[in-house]
């Protein structure tokens, strides 16, 4: 998978080619929208992040462009700004998802996956999901750890469901609360790692092997080791 | 040196003022007096040559019908003289102790019988030079006299003509005193009010000029004086007024922002300064071990860092009216109903008992606003409750309006904090937060209509009551 990131500030562009090489995309950088148009005249890519505040011209306009050029690939746009109107304008024209300034690299990375899935045949729908020992079914609500079953309130199903679908992937609080709760809040409290301890207790019951972890700083990834 | 030259200008702004009035009135006026003049001047006019034709009638037919005889000229000379005598002698006006009448009768072969002033030659040649309509009056001019005669000329059988004039020195002088007065009275009004217009254009502009001194010297130096807004309830008091309104409100958003930069430079010190520490030991310390736990540290003090950026900005979008709302019908009492189940778990972690009654409110709102401002309220409950209280949380519409109360038995609002509780920055002396969380309620609040009210329960306690305008399902509802 081949991305073009588009930003002008150096150490963000840095730090984007590094975790996105990391997780195992070519990248290509381009530090304003002129050499990004010259990029995108030669080469195809399957997805692209453009920084709406580029020093020559506006994001959109990047976009608009490269739409115009007859590229088809889904558009992540990062901002510094966050109003409303803003992000609405750049979903209308022609961008895909939209991230504010600052965000977590899990973030990044979950966002970007989800786009170029977007594209890629729609999955037959699962109605199991299974991690290790940990068995989820979809049609009946219902979560087994090995032979015994797990009693979930449906919210806590939803948050186990989301975890053992991004399996091995490193969740944010910011996601959780987004994809689980669908909001979009930046709590002062620790609500999510509450939420999360207790799903814990039950999913982690003593004597079985931890599934959920905590990464410290970052947030919560649901795997075997 | 500035001071002189707006004090020079004010002046010329009130001649300006004074001036055009001055002119309309002065040239109004003077018309007024000019058609007054004129409709006197007629009618004396008129009246005199009513005079004159009756007595050239008179005279006409005494010289007629009076047989020619030696006493003839006489005669006519008699009658003649007696009717100039009924014209008052008013000749002093202009020096000349002379009839103002005179009557001249011409006849072909003989002197022409002239009653009037001397010398006869000055006269007889101008007015027989005239061609005059018989009986009708007309005016001849003669030298060395002022005033025009009227003269009304009529044609006789014996092929000579008579001729009466008479000159309205009277008249002309009554019109001359009249014209002298009217110019003098004119002259007075037009400088008077010229005078009252520039005093009171000038008296005005003084107040406005004291308002621009003040309002130059305020922006110069202080913002904490005020015009003087005087006891009159006129414009320019207004216009005081409305500067000091205006004033007041820079005053305080200068205010604000000044504690706005203190704070966040207080509040940015202390994550940066621990996040700098957390590197700075992640650095030196020989265990590599030991550097995740430090980075994530400072991750942490990141959040929280961004955390506060976020809730200043808003802060000032909601200050500048930016606060930009995407407004839909969103049901309160689920979105509380989601919260509530979101916060749930931490707030039992401590204890809390939540208890909820949520009655149906359809608002229109901005869902993603209302989600931040009602998890504010939920986190300030964690926050600042000791362990195991009571947490109730209603939603109802009250009075057409939607309403979200949350109360607690807890100890209540810090004495002191409760007046200023919305003020930015304003937080409890043990507070972990910014100080920010009910500025921002407030602000999205007002964004919606409504309001956030607090009080302290008698029994103990806090109460945040938080309305957001009218709830559509009123209709509905009922």
């Amino acid at each position: 998978m081949r991305l073009l990131v588009v930003e002008d500030d150096s150490a963000i562009r840095e730090f984007l080619n590094r975790g996105l090489t990391e997780a195992g995309y070519r990248v290509d950088v381009a530090p304003d929208g002129k050499s990004a148009l010259a990029l995108v005249d030669e080469e195809v890519y399957d997805g692209f992040i453009v920084d709406l505040g580029l020093p020559d011209m506006d994001g959109l306009d990047v976009i608009g462009r490269c739409r115009a050029l007859g590229h088809t690939a889904p558009v992540l746009i990062l901002s510094a700004r966050r109003s409303v109107d803003e992000r609405v304008q750049g979903l209308e024209q022609g961008g895909d998802d939209y991230l504010t300034k600052p965000f977590a690299l899990a973030e990044l990375l979950a966002r970007v996956r989800n786009l170029l899935r977007r594209g890629a045949a729609p999955q037959t729908e699962a109605v199991r999901l299974r991690v290790a020992d940990l068995e989820l079914d979809l049609v009946r609500r219902e979560a087994r750890r090995g032979s015994d079953l797990v009693q979930l309130t449906t919210q806590e199903f939803a948050l186990l469901e989301y975890l053992v679908r991004n399996a091995g992937r490193v969740v944010t609080r910011t996601m959780i609360l987004d994809r689980v709760w669908r909001m979009r809040i930046d709590p002062a409290t620790n609500v999510v790692d509450v939420q999360i301890y207790r799903l814990r207790n039950k999913v982690d019951a003593e004597g079985k092997r931890p599934l959920i972890h905590t990464i410290r700083g970052v947030g919560y990834v649901l795997k075997e080791n | 040196m500035f001071l002189r030259k707006t004090k020079s200008q004010g002046r010329s702004a009130a001649w300006r003022i004074a001036i055009w009035p001055t002119v309309a009135f002065a040239l109004g006026s003077a018309v007024a007096f000019a058609i007054m003049y004129l409709l006197i001047a007629r009618d004396i006019r008129e009246r005199s040559d009513a005079w004159l034709s009756g007595e050239a009638e008179v005279l006409a037919d005494v010289s007629e019908n009076t047989p020619r005889d030696a006493l003839y000229d006489r005669l006519v000379q008699e009658v003649a003289e007696l009717a100039s005598r009924e014209v008052p002698d008013t000749s002093d006006a202009y020096g000349k102790h002379q009839s103002s009448v005179f009557f001249l009768k011409t006849e072909p072969r003989q002197e022409p019988i002239w009653v009037g002033p001397t010398p006869k030659e000055l006269f007889i040649p101008s007015v027989t030079s005239m061609p005059l309509v018989p009986g009708v009056p007309a005016n001849v001019r003669v030298q060395g006299w002022k005033k025009a005669f009227r003269v009304v000329y009529h044609a006789q059988k014996d092929g000579g003509g008579l001729y009466l004039g008479f000159a309205d020195l009277g008249g002309a002088q009554m019109l001359d005193r009249l014209t002298e007065r009217c110019l003098m009275v004119w002259g007075v009004t037009v400088a008077l009010g010229f005078l009252i217009t520039w005093l009171a254009a000038y008296r005005t502009l003084t107040r406005v000029e004291r308002i621009s001194e003040t309002v130059s010297r305020i922006g110069s130096e202080d913002l904490g004086s005020r015009l003087p807004e005087g006891p009159h309830f006129d414009e320019i008091s207004r216009l005081s007024r409305t500067f000091n309104r205006m004033l007041d409100r820079i005053h305080s958003s200068v205010n604000q922002m000044r504690i706005l930069t203190d704070s966040v430079a207080h509040d940015l010190k202390s994550p940066v300064t621990s996040i700098r520490g957390s590197l700075e030991v992640a650095l030196s310390d020989a265990d590599q071990r030991q550097w995740r736990e430090r980075v994530a540290e400072a991750i942490d003090g990141l959040d929280r860092l961004s955390q506060l950026l976020n809730t200043t900005l808003d802060l000032a979008e909601a200050d500048a009216g930016a606060l930009q709302t995407r407004k839909e019908p969103v049901e309160l009492s689920d979105l509380v109903k989601q919260l509530v189940d979101l916060y749930q778990p931490a707030m039992a972690e401590r204890g809390h008992e939540v208890v909820t009654h949520l009655q149906p409110a359809l608002i229109e709102a901005d869902s993603s606003l209302l989600n931040r401002t009602i998890a504010n309220l939920l986190d300030n409950e964690i926050a600042h409750l000791p362990n195991s209280c009571r947490v109730n949380i209603s939603v109802r519409v009250k009075d057409g309006e939607a309403e979200l109360t949350v109360e607690d038995n807890g100890p209540g609002f810090p004495p002191g904090l409760r007046s200023r509780a919305f003020e930015r920055f304003v937080k409890g002396q043990h507070s972990t937060g910014h100080g920010l969380g009910l500025a921002f309620v407030d602000a999205v609040a007002r964004t919606h209509g409504g309001r956030v009210e607090i009080s302290d329960r008698a029994e103990g306690g806090a109460v945040i009551v938080l309305t957001l305008g009218e709830a559509v399902n009123e209709k509905v509802g009922r």
